[in-house]
């Protein structure tokens, strides 16, 4: 019966899909046209605001990865519904790849140990640079160590996205264990290679400031974008076959659920981060959180305690709201524009002592994320919604009975 | 097509969560048959009387303290937190994976849990209880502790809520009230069948009187399931923040070895790891010898292997950042730190760690040592073992020498630290036999919740 | 004794299924003051004798509330007006500081009243109830169910309440003595 079922429907993604790939490639290349003339008018600024919406773009794609294995290695039918939106996010990765480049040139205007080191007023960090620049913190290193990562990365993408499509044709097979064996191990691969990264790209930019906990709050941060951006996905395809077929409501509230547990977790996270280095009071931590604290960064710091945090945790307790998907939807998206502002408050009070927002700031954070769209639409539209001829998939399309 | 699905999802190659064959009766008979019907064995009554020999190791270790006070253990200076503190980590580590059984696992709807979380929350208060008595102990004047709890004084003193220390007062008593709560409204439905059960009338009159007057109305379920639920819900941040506040305990220090911030969850993950070694070696036995091996099946040995290798690994991950962000912060002494465990006095103790904590239990990868009980059983041993010496390297190498060479020092523990420690050892293991006697070790009610008959089918 | 000697009639059933279509039957039939009786908790008896909600929520909600104010409340007021101490040249008002027990006392107040609101609601612990008076019902903590219509219902008689009982096909029908 499930089978027939499967044979009758179509899964290929609606056309809207294509039309938003269409407008988003638009805004992305006159949006990139403006950045590449800030490019040229204001370097600096540029390459502030492109690392920013190279983090926050990445975070999407990595955090879709990550997610995926954590499905993988779990089980649970409430990810069958994201899986395709999941993997089509991931895919981008190969744009990441590209939009990296960029960086490897601004190097000297985002982290302090690429430039001449006579530059270094304060003693104590040239120091500890003339010793780190030898060994790992270098150009060279930077670049070996980023190709290591998206390697990694890549060849966790290339094989799941590959067993994935194997799914679109028949006959129906039941391949959870070998994802499983790629997924469990993965993951173990993956938070290490996210955690060097994150140092890298962007704990590096204070070099003599480190926080164990910083790699883990961009890892959660990125789960967080990931979820939240399949919930948008879903419910704009949620308006057309096959998507409002396969979405029921009790997935809505698990993708809901995770949601809530995702912005506990980062809450959870940076408050640990803060309180230790606040009481601790140190000269070489505290300057991070003296810096967020004054010249008008406190009330970036607040809006975040309010908005990436309390808000969303008091709706997300909320039953008839997570079963909902379009009003959870709105709430996915407000925490997509959060994730932008935490990555801002991370990144930004580095480069200045005062608030400071550029246009760049937003201009390239949204032509990286019209050309991200673009060819996510691209990816999403070449391969059904829903892999027919995975054993698991089929719990998907069981009629609704009840929800729990 | 559908028999494969269903082969799928029964799990093909997973043990089933209760063996078939079984009806609301034979559940309710089984589980409370231990309980109520089992004759007094001389195995049991051995075990007491071993773990009972210890209760009084312990009785005298601490009444020989109350008189000479904490000079007749191996804490010195620098070294002021010794064995004290190292075994109220560890205890309190272990009593983490009942609160997660009952209360994570159960949002995130597990029912497999349903079968070991009884004894998993009773470990958790035995587990508390021991944890509790050491920094209360360790304070030196414990019978004046309760100046710890805010409450108006004549000496017009006030508890300082900057201290870490005073926050575990307030975690770790907020800990104790919620795991006794969240154990005794479990057990209320099942003190009433026990009570509906018994024969003695004593017996009956006592379990009677616990169980409130229980009579499983369906409005009082309702409300019941609402309050169990949110209690979960409650039980799920307090328990990580429990450890976390443990944690801050040493991070808020600036001591290196203490101070870095993935010390929360590293020690949340490191809670639950030693945690779930302990449910394995408890319930190993436990399933073997009282016949319930069709309720504890492999399936709930292998889940709880899969969260011990999970919860490892994010152990070893704390491992690799910490010792990273040592050599690559550029701070000397956390440098130095990283040296002195690789090559100080207490480098054997490290490399012992190591090996117990980040590199047996990697054989858990293999599914035969998920699944066969005396190997699983071995591993949580070493776990155990790992665990409680995380916290010996936690405490004492960072403390021994630190950032002036002048005051560095060596701990070395006495007979009466060992006696405490032997001593609450046996504490947990007489209650653990105790509560094995008189009440149910696996939920009744939960259990029948289980059965294929319970369900309503759609009219 | 204005009560009346019978508190009411008890049906048994064997089965989850068999209760909840007749406790659906016998709310449809208009008794509203009935209580269904089971081993576990079974969601679909208490929808069907109309017992919709519960406020057990409420009482967390308002405990936790309780919980956080008392919690922030009693450090601020220590820590600035009480005893102020100046540990370490930290402020007074140390927020970050005071999050833990803030929060831990969130905890405990919310936990103790799901517990005890729980309990209140329920009217337990009672020593004494009328149920108890029936022999077989000490079987509702092992394996059976049953439906009680009691006979402060407006809608009770006593023949016809027990022949509507008896349409139902329960496994056996008594009295309940007061």
């Amino acid at each position: 019966m499930t089978t027939a079922r499967s044979h009758e429907m179509n899964f290929l993604a609606p056309s809207v899909v294509r039309t938003i790939g269409t407008r988003s490639l638009v805004i992305g290349l006159i949006f990139a046209v403006l950045a590449i003339v800030g490019a040229f008018v204001r370097p600096g600024d540029f390459f502030h605001a492109y690392l920013l919406g190279f983090m926050d773009w990445l975070g999407v794609t990595l955090g879709a990865l990550a997610f995926l294995m954590v499905r993988h290695v779990t089980g649970g039918t409430w990810g069958m519904v994201i899986q395709r939106i999941q993997i089509a996010a991931m895919r981008c990765l190969p744009l990441m790849m590209v939009l990296f480049i960029p960086i490897l040139f601004g190097l000297p205007h985002l982290y302090i140990w690429a430039r001449p080191l006579d530059t270094v007023a304060d003693k104590h960090l040239r120091e500890h640079l003339q010793e780190i620049t030898q060994t790992y913190l270098n150009p060279h290193g930077f670049f070996i160590r980023a190709v290591i990562y998206f390697a990694i990365w890549a060849v966790l993408v290339f094989f799941l996205s590959k067993w994935s499509a194997e799914h679109d044709h028949p006959p129906m097979r039941d391949t959870s264990a070998r994802t499983k064996q790629l997924s469990a191990p993965g993951l173990v691969i993956f938070a290490l290679s996210i955690g060097f990264a994150t140092i890298d790209w962007m704990m590096s930019i204070t070099p003599g400031w480190i926080s164990t906990m910083y790699p883990l709050i961009i890892l959660i941060g990125e789960l967080m974008s990931a979820m939240a951006f399949c919930i948008v996905i879903e419910s704009i395809l949620s308006r057309y076959e096959p998507m409002s077929t396969m979405l029921k409501p009790s997935f809505a509230h698990d993708h809901g659920k995770w949601t809530l547990a995702f912005v506990m977790v980062w809450a959870y996270f940076s408050f640990s981060q803060l309180l230790i280095m606040w009481a601790g009071n140190l000269p070489e931590e505290i300057t991070y959180y003296y810096r967020r604290f004054n010249g008008g960064w406190g009330y970036v710091g607040l809006f975040l305690v309010v908005f990436q945090f309390a808000v969303p945790f008091c709706l997300l307790l909320s039953r008839p709201l997570k079963r909902d998907i379009r009003r959870l939807a709105f709430l996915a998206a407000w925490i997509m524009v959060m994730r932008w502002v935490d990555l801002y408050f991370m990144i930004e009070p580095n480069y200045s002592e005062t608030f400071r927002l550029t246009w760049l700031d937003i201009v390239v954070a949204v032509a990286m994320g019209g050309l991200w769209l673009a060819f996510f639409c691209r990816n999403l539209a070449s391969r059904p919604l829903l892999a027919a001829y995975d054993i698991h998939a089929q719990k998907v399309l069981e009629p609704v009975h009840g929800g729990h | 097509m559908t028999q494969l699905l269903e082969e799928v999802e029964t799990g093909r190659k997973r043990a089933p969560v209760i063996e078939p064959g079984h009806s609301f009766s034979t559940v309710t008979a089984k589980i409370s048959d231990v309980v109520l019907k089992r004759p007094l064995s001389i195995g049991w009554l051995a075990g007491v009387m071993f773990c009972f020999g210890f209760v009084n190791l312990l009785l005298l270790a601490v009444g020989y303290l109350f008189i000479k006070g904490t000079g007749i253990w191996g804490i010195t200076i620098p070294i002021g937190w010794g064995f004290a503190i190292v075994n109220f980590v560890w205890w309190i580590g272990i009593g983490h994976a009942g609160t997660l059984i009952s209360a994570i696992l159960m949002l995130l709807r597990q029912t497999w849990r349903n079968s070991i979380n009884r004894f998993a929350e009773a470990m958790t208060l035995f587990a508390v209880a021991c944890a509790g008595l050491f920094p209360l102990i360790h304070t030196g004047r414990p019978w004046v502790a309760y100046w710890m709890f805010p409450y108006p004084n004549t000496m017009g003193v006030w508890p300082q809520f900057r201290s870490p220390l005073i926050w575990d007062v307030f975690a770790v008593s907020t800990y104790a009230t919620t795991s006794l709560l969240f154990w005794f409204v479990g057990l209320i439905p099942d003190l009433a069948t026990l009570r509906d059960r018994a024969t003695n009338i004593w017996v009956k009159r006592a379990y009677g009187a616990l169980a409130m007057g229980w009579r499983g109305s369906a409005r009082h379920w309702s409300r019941y399931e609402t309050a169990y639920l949110l209690l979960a819900g409650l039980a799920t941040p307090l328990v990580l923040s429990v450890h976390t506040v443990v944690s801050f305990d040493f991070a808020v220090g600036i001591v290196p070895g203490w101070h870095t911030t993935i010390f929360p969850p590293y020690f949340v993950a490191g809670a639950i790891y030693s945690g779930f070694a302990m449910v394995l070696m408890l319930a190993i036995p436990i399933r073997s010898i009282y016949g319930l091996k069709d309720f504890i099946t492999e399936r709930h040995l292998e889940n709880s292997a899969k969260v011990m290798l999970a919860t490892g690994l994010i152990v070893g991950y704390g491992y690799a950042m910490e010792a990273f962000m040592g050599w690559y912060g550029g701070n000397r002494y956390d440098a130095f730190l990283l040296w002195n465990r690789l090559h100080g006095p207490y480098a054997t103790w490290y490399y012992s760690l190591l090996i117990c904590n980040i590199f047996i239990p990697q054989v858990l990868w293999i599914r035969k040592f998920r699944t066969q009980p005396v190997l699983l059983f071995l591993v949580s041993t070493v776990v155990l073992v790992g665990m409680w010496l995380e916290r010996f390297i936690i405490v004492v190498v960072s403390l021994h020498r630190d950032f002036l060479n002048s005051s560095w020092g060596m701990y070395y523990p006495t007979k009466w630290d060992w006696f405490t420690y032997t001593g609450t050892l046996g504490l947990f293991l007489f209650c653990m036999f105790f509560f094995m006697r008189i009440l149910p070790s696996i939920s009744i009610f939960e259990m029948r919740t289980l059965l294929p008959e319970s369900k309503v089918k759609a009219e | 004794m204005n009560e009346p000697a019978i508190y009411g009639l008890m049906a048994e059933f064997d089965s989850a299924d068999e209760i909840v279509a007749a406790a659906r039957r016998t709310h449809a039939a208009g008794y509203r003051k009935i209580d269904a009786y089971s081993p576990y908790p079974v969601e679909e008896l208490w929808e069907a004798i109309g017992f919709h909600h519960n406020r057990v929520a409420l009482v967390v909600l308002i405990g936790g509330i309780i919980g956080c104010m008392t919690g922030y409340g009693l450090q601020y007021w220590v820590a600035n007006i009480a005893y102020p101490t100046n540990i370490g040249g930290r402020p007074f008002h140390s927020w970050p500081s005071f999050m833990i027990v803030t929060f831990e006392l969130t905890i405990l107040f919310s936990v103790l009243s799901a517990v005890f609101g729980m309990l209140a609601l329920n009217g337990l612990p009672l020593p004494y109830h009328p149920v108890f008076n029936v022999e077989r019902f000490s079987r509702v903590t092992e394996d059976k169910f049953f439906l009680v219509v009691f006979s402060s219902d407006e809608k009770y008689n006593e023949t016809e309440t027990r022949a509507f009982l008896q349409s139902l096909g329960p496994k056996s029908i008594e009295e309940v003595p007061s």
